[in-house]
C-alpha cells in the first residue's frame, strides 16, 4: 500500500468516525466503532506513514498494545452508558 | 562465539531514529494516560460529561481530522522527495504540511475562543479541565512540530526529514486517538 493509498483509508474512516458519531448512535455501540476505526486509523498511521511496516514484529506489538489499550477505552466509555 | 551483526538485533529493521521512537512512544504513554483519566472520571458524571461536550466544536474537530491525516500524507511525500534528491518538492510538500498545522491550530482556536465567550473556563467542569489540558498540549506539539517542518526543510537531509516527519506523525497519530475519545463517544 503507498501512502497515498493510506492516505485516502485514513480519510474514508475519518469520515466513517463522523458519520457515526451524527447518526444519533449513542452509548457503548458508538464507543465501540469510533474507538475500532480510530485503532485502524492508528494502525495506518504507524506502518504507513511511520514505516512500521518494514519491521513486521515491532508492528504486530503496536497493534496489539494499541487495541488491548483501546479495549480499556472502550470498557470505561462502555461502563459509562 | 558467535559474533552479532546490526541486522541480528530486534530494532535493526525500526524506521528511523531509535530516539524519535522513544519519544513517539513516551508522548502516546502521556496522551494515552491522560485520555484513560479522562474517561474514568467521566465514569463519576456521565450525564455532565455529555451537556459539555455539546459545547465543542464536533464539526471543526471532524474537520481537523482530515486536515492532519492530510498534513501526515504530505510529510509522507516529503520524506520520498528528499530520499529522492527532490529538494525544492520537499520543501514544498513540507510548507503545505506546516499551512495545514496552522489551519489546525486556527480552528483549535476558534473553537476555545467560542468556549471563552460563553463564560466556559478550565474551572467550569472537570470535562473541560481535561479537554482544554489534552487538546491544549496537543496544540502545543502542532506548534513545535510546524517549527520542526521548518528547521528540517532547512537542513533538507533524509535524516533530519524523517525525524521532523516522525514528529507530526506522532502528532496525527495522537489525534486520531484523541478525537473520538473527547468529541464523540
Amino acid at each position: 500500500m503507498t501512502v497515498t493509498s493510506a492516505w485516502l483509508l485514513l480519510v474514508a474512516l475519518s469520515a466513517g468516525s463522523t458519520l457515526a458519531a451524527v447518526s444519533g448512535m449513542t452509548g457503548p455501540a458508538l464507543a465501540l466503532i469510533v474507538l475500532a476505526l480510530a485503532w485502524a486509523k492508528a494502525q495506518l498511521i504507524l506502518n504507513r506513514y511511520l514505516g512500521l511496516a518494514q519491521a513486521p514484529a515491532i508492528a504486530r506489538g503496536f497493534a496489539l498494545a494499541l487495541a488491548l489499550y483501546m479495549a480499556v477505552l472502550a470498557t470505561l466509555a462502555a461502563a459509562a452508558g | 562465539m558467535t559474533g552479532t551483526t546490526d541486522e541480528e538485533g530486534p530494532l535493526w529493521n525500526l524506521p528511523g531514529d531509535l530516539m524519535m521512537w522513544v519519544l513517539i512512544v513516551s508522548e502516546l504513554a502521556v496522551f494515552g494516560a491522560g485520555l484513560a483519566a479522562f474517561l474514568a472520571v467521566r465514569l463519576t458524571d456521565p450525564a455532565g460529561f455529555a451537556e459539555a461536550q455539546g459545547h465543542l466544536h464536533r464539526t471543526g474537530a471532524g474537520i481537523n481530522t482530515m486536515v492532519l491525516v492530510t498534513s501526515g500524507w504530505l510529510a509522507a511525500l516529503a520524506l520520498r522527495a528528499v530520499q529522492q534528491g527532490h529538494i525544492a518538492r520537499m520543501r514544498g510538500l513540507l510548507a503545505a504540511a506546516s499551512l495545514l498545522g496552522c489551519v489546525f491550530l486556527v480552528l483549535k482556536a476558534g473553537e476555545f475562543a467560542d468556549l471563552s465567550a460563553a463564560g466556559i473556563s478550565f474551572e467550569t467542569h472537570v470535562f473541560f479541565t481535561f479537554h482544554m489540558l489534552l487538546t491544549g498540549f496537543h496544540a502545543a506539539h502542532v506548534l513545535a512540530g510546524i517549527v520542526l517542518l521548518a528547521l528540517v526543510a532547512a537542513l533538507a537531509t533524509p535524516r533530519a526529514v524523517e525525524a521532523g516527519a516522525a514528529f507530526w506523525h506522532m502528532v496525527d497519530l495522537v489525534w486520531v486517538i484523541l478525537f473520538p475519545v473527547v468529541y464523540l463517544i
